[in-house]
């Protein structure tokens, strides 16, 4: 299937690390080196804007925090520049506050830190052969969300802004499917799907979560009640 | 003993004072009185109408029971209760057709009770077709123009046929004849005086009667109003009622019309008890009696009769009841000193002056031309009152209105305060709830996490291999997921962290190749426990992930199954959690000489405590065919911590 084949042909693939912890940096590197790919790596922001510079990576992989910034800008920006490139963040912990801030600029999933060099490379070839990952914690945050805009809409729910409005039933469904941690095979039977659509649904949930310039994150915010102009 | 001896002298002490305070209000009180008897004698004269005396004709000859002698008017004559043989007075006057341009005119101020005149024999007037004309309270004047055709130039005879009915003397003021156009200003005057005034009086009461009315009909619990309201009814219709004339056959209407004035100034004085809150006294109502006694025997009695009980009995039960009510209101005023007892008493003191004027009148002590205010005082008594009571009444009806105010801004700052009150009760159940978390927070980190942490460093202070420092910063990672992840609000729905637990478990069985089977009975998974508190989620998460950890080193599995299941009970249903794996199990009790053996000891000592703590089951069966752990949930999860051993 092209999907391996993509995989195999993992040679072409660029990868743009941004992490400023050196053993995390290596560790992730070796970890894509091994399974393949072509990766760059930057400690800071403005190397990440110049690796950038010089071309568009197919994969972003960044930190959050990092020396002279925030990953978020770098993710905003790419998204921008490169429609193309898929990103990830990289989380120590995986915890909803930073994954959501950065899935509302464009990215699709994370990657934990300590993940097992298999699991690394697994995801990245995931993630270039169209699946976006989400995981268990990410879509109970989005559904709880969900629960909470429908019951109190005056006060913002704690947590980073989520527009949760566009998001069409069956796709709440499956969110709530993967929060319970089922299977896309077993979330497909329950609503009468085909097991292949599932991945196609998710990549559309991380696009309506995206909130696309600024000033559309504000007209959101406004939307949602969470500024007062 | 030293109280009664302090309280002896405070109350002797007290006497003068209040003798002082007495005489310090009554005092002025009676002042002010003596100069409102001054004021209103004064007002009295004043109001005096002046008459034409030009044209007075005052020298008549009288002609009363066969007896002619010479009189000048005003004269009184004898009482008599009969029609028959009035008076017959012949006088005479002179009339100069040169004045005749306007017409001549007889004016006649005041009589009692009836009058009959004729000019040259030719009658002019007749006083007893108007009722209203023989009324002896009210100064009713007379004017009739004589005929041009009547008048003879130079000397002419005038006729006075004056009708009296008892009790009191007959009287004939001063007659007039002269110019119509000289006479009618006087005749007006005192018609607006003694005919409109009473009347206009009289209509006020009537409409202050029917609000009173219903004032008391609204309010039945201040009779005030309704004895105020009865009063005017009554004086209303002694003014409007016309007086019959005798002999008409209607005399028990006469018996009603003489009777009112006495039963109106007794109500006058229940009014004013009421009126300043007192109890009305039992003898109080002797009060009526004089009144109720001329009208029954008004009713039964001849015309006389009553006439003569109503100048014994009736006049003086005004006079007293005036003077009851006078007295009454310098209660009011020396106890209460405020405006509406000043008003009222003041009002009474003037109807007492014109009662006495009036008295004086009839008693002919005072040559006041026969004309009596007490009427007339009296109806302005009754409309100042009555705009009282209204005034009152508009004044309470404020208070209501301010009082309502007053309520609305206290309940506002009564709300305030039971909002500022639960806003402080909240932020201490919050901060009580944080402090808990806390504490919860630390204990867990102390579990898992700070164990872990203080393994790494005694692992790498030894130098050992990196293999275990790596297992154990795994596990300290994994620990702080769990309690990071058992923070979030799952809404009741184990499921949502069970759903994390299995993407962190799959990723720790992966590196050793071991498939997780991930079994959910339904779709809904387990009940719904809205009681579920985060620290349940980590017991019984902590238990799943031993069970997981027992099968990879220990148990050596190849297969790890979580079975999710949820049973009906007796009660309503509840959850049930397996992990079974296929290792080779290991034995319960016994042998605990292998370090594996021990540690496998302790992890399961763990298990059972932490299911204990969240009322929960556990179930573990051990061969060499693999482990099987079977947690069954309770149908409610404690609220308190049960930290059973």
């Amino acid at each position: 299937m092209i999907m391996t084949e993509q995989g195999e042909t993992g040679e072409a693939i660029t990868i743009l690390l941004v992490e400023d912890d050196a053993p995390t940096c290596w560790r992730l590197q070796d970890a894509l080196v091994k399974a393949g790919y072509e990766v760059r790596s930057a400690g800071t922001l403005a190397e990440a804007r110049q690796a950038l510079s010089v071309g568009a990576p197919r994969v972003l992989l960044t930190d959050l925090r990092l020396p002279d910034g925030h990953g978020v800008e770098l993710i905003r920006e790419t998204r921008q520049r490169f429609p193309d490139t898929e990103i990830m963040v990289i989380s120590a912990l995986g915890d909803e506050e930073s994954v959501i801030s950065a899935i509302t600029v464009g990215a699709t999933g994370y990657l934990l830190k300590d993940a097992f060099p298999t699991d690394i490379a697994t995801t990245v070839r995931d993630l270039v052969a169209g699946h976006s990952p989400i995981s268990a914690s990410i879509a109970r945050f989005i559904v709880r969300r969900t629960q909470g805009a429908a019951q109190n809409s005056a006060e913002p729910p704690p947590g980073p802004a989520l527009n949760t409005a566009k998001l069409t039933p069956r796709e709440i469904d499956i969110l709530w499917g993967i929060a319970k941690g089922f299977s896309y095979a077993e979330i497909a039977s329950h609503l009468g799907l085909s097991k292949q659509t599932v991945p196609g649904h998710i990549k559309n949930i991380y696009r309506k979560l995206e909130v696309h310039t600024r000033s559309e994150a504000v007209f959101e915010a406004v939307q949602q009640g969470l500024i007062k102009l | 003993m030293s109280e009664i001896a302090a309280k002896a002298p405070t109350k002797a002490a007290l006497k003068p004072a209040r003798r002082r305070l007495l005489a310090s209000r009554l005092v002025p009180y009676l002042l002010l009185q003596a100069l409102i008897v001054i004021v209103t004698i004064l007002g009295i004269r004043l109001l005096q109408p002046n008459d034409p005396e030009d044209f007075a004709v005052s020298d008549f000859s009288a002609r009363e029971d066969d007896l002619t002698r010479p009189v000048t008017l005003p004269h009184f004559t004898s009482s008599r209760y009969s029609l028959a043989d009035p008076p017959f007075y012949i006088g005479a006057f002179a009339f100069r057709s040169g004045d005749a341009a306007s017409g001549w005119s007889v004016f006649l101020p005041r009589f009692s009770n009836a009058v009959e005149v004729a000019v040259n024999g030719v009658v002019v007037l007749d006083s007893r077709r108007d009722a209203n004309a023989n009324r002896p309270d009210r100064n009713t004047p007379q004017i009739a123009a004589i005929p041009a055709s009547l008048l003879r130039e130079g000397g002419n005879e005038i006729t006075v046929r004056l009708f009296v009915w008892g009790p009191l003397k007959g009287f004939l003021d001063t007659v007039y004849v002269g110019p119509d156009i000289a006479l009618r200003p006087a005749y007006e005057t005192r018609t607006l005086l003694f005919v409109t005034l009473p009347v206009v009086f009289s209509a006020w009461q009537a409409i202050l009667a029917v609000i009173l009315a219903i004032m008391w009909l609204m309010r039945r619990h201040e009779p005030v109003y309704g004895v105020l309201a009865a009063a005017m009814v009554l004086g209303v219709v002694q003014a409007f009622a016309p007086p019959p004339v005798p002999p008409a056959a209607v005399s028990r209407l006469a018996a009603v019309l003489l009777a009112s004035a006495p039963i109106e100034s007794a109500l006058i004085v229940v009014f004013g008890v009421l009126f300043f809150g007192w109890r009305w006294p039992r003898y109080g109502t002797l009060l009526f009696v004089p009144g109720i006694l001329v009208f029954v025997v008004g009713l039964i009695g001849g015309p006389p009769l009553p006439r003569i009980l109503f100048l014994v009995l009736g006049i003086p039960t005004v006079g007293l009841c005036l003077f009851l009510m006078a007295c009454v209101t310098a209660t009011a005023v020396v106890r209460r000193q405020d405006a509406a007892s000043f008003t009222i008493g003041c009002a009474v003191t003037i109807v007492l002056v014109c009662w006495v004027q009036d008295m004086l009148t009839v008693l002919e002590i005072v040559s006041n031309d026969r004309i009596f205010v007490s009427r007339l005082s009296y109806s302005a008594m009754l409309v100042a009152i009555g705009a009282g009571l209204t005034w009152r009444f508009a004044r309470a009806l404020n208070q209501v209105d301010s009082f309502a105010g007053q309520l609305v801004t206290r309940v506002r700052e009564a709300e305030e305060r039971l909002k500022a009150s639960f806003a402080r009760e909240e932020e201490r159940a919050r901060a009580a709830a944080l402090a808990n978390e806390r504490t919860r927070l630390m204990r867990d980190l102390h579990d898992g996490l700070g164990g872990q942490l203080v393994s790494i460093v005694a692992l790498s202070e030894r130098g050992s291999a990196g293999a275990t420092i790596t297992d154990a910063a795994r596990a300290a990672l994994k620990d702080l997921r769990l309690v990071i992840d058992s923070m979030d609000d799952i809404g009741g729905d184990l499921m949502l962290a069970l759903g994390s637990w299995r993407e962190r478990a799959t990723a720790q069985l992966r590196p050793h190749d071991i498939a997780l089977d991930w079994r959910v009975a339904t779709p809904q998974g387990l009940p719904l426990h809205p009681e579920l508190r985060p620290w349940h989620v980590i017991q019984i998460v902590r238990i799943l992930d031993e069970a997981v950890t027992n099968a990879v080193k220990h148990a050596q599995a190849r297969h790890v199954a979580v079975t999710i299941e949820t049973h009906d009970g007796g009660l309503g249903s509840y959850g049930v959690i397996s992990v079974t794996d296929d290792g080779r199990g290991f034995a319960l009790a016994g042998h605990c000489e292998a370090a594996g053996a021990r540690q496998t000891a302790r992890g399961l000592r763990n298990m059972r405590s932490r299911a204990a703590r969240c009322g929960a089951a556990l179930d573990l069966s051990s061969d060499a065919s693999g482990t099987r752990v079977r947690l069954q949930l309770p149908q409610r999860f404690p609220d308190s911590d049960m930290a059973a051993g």
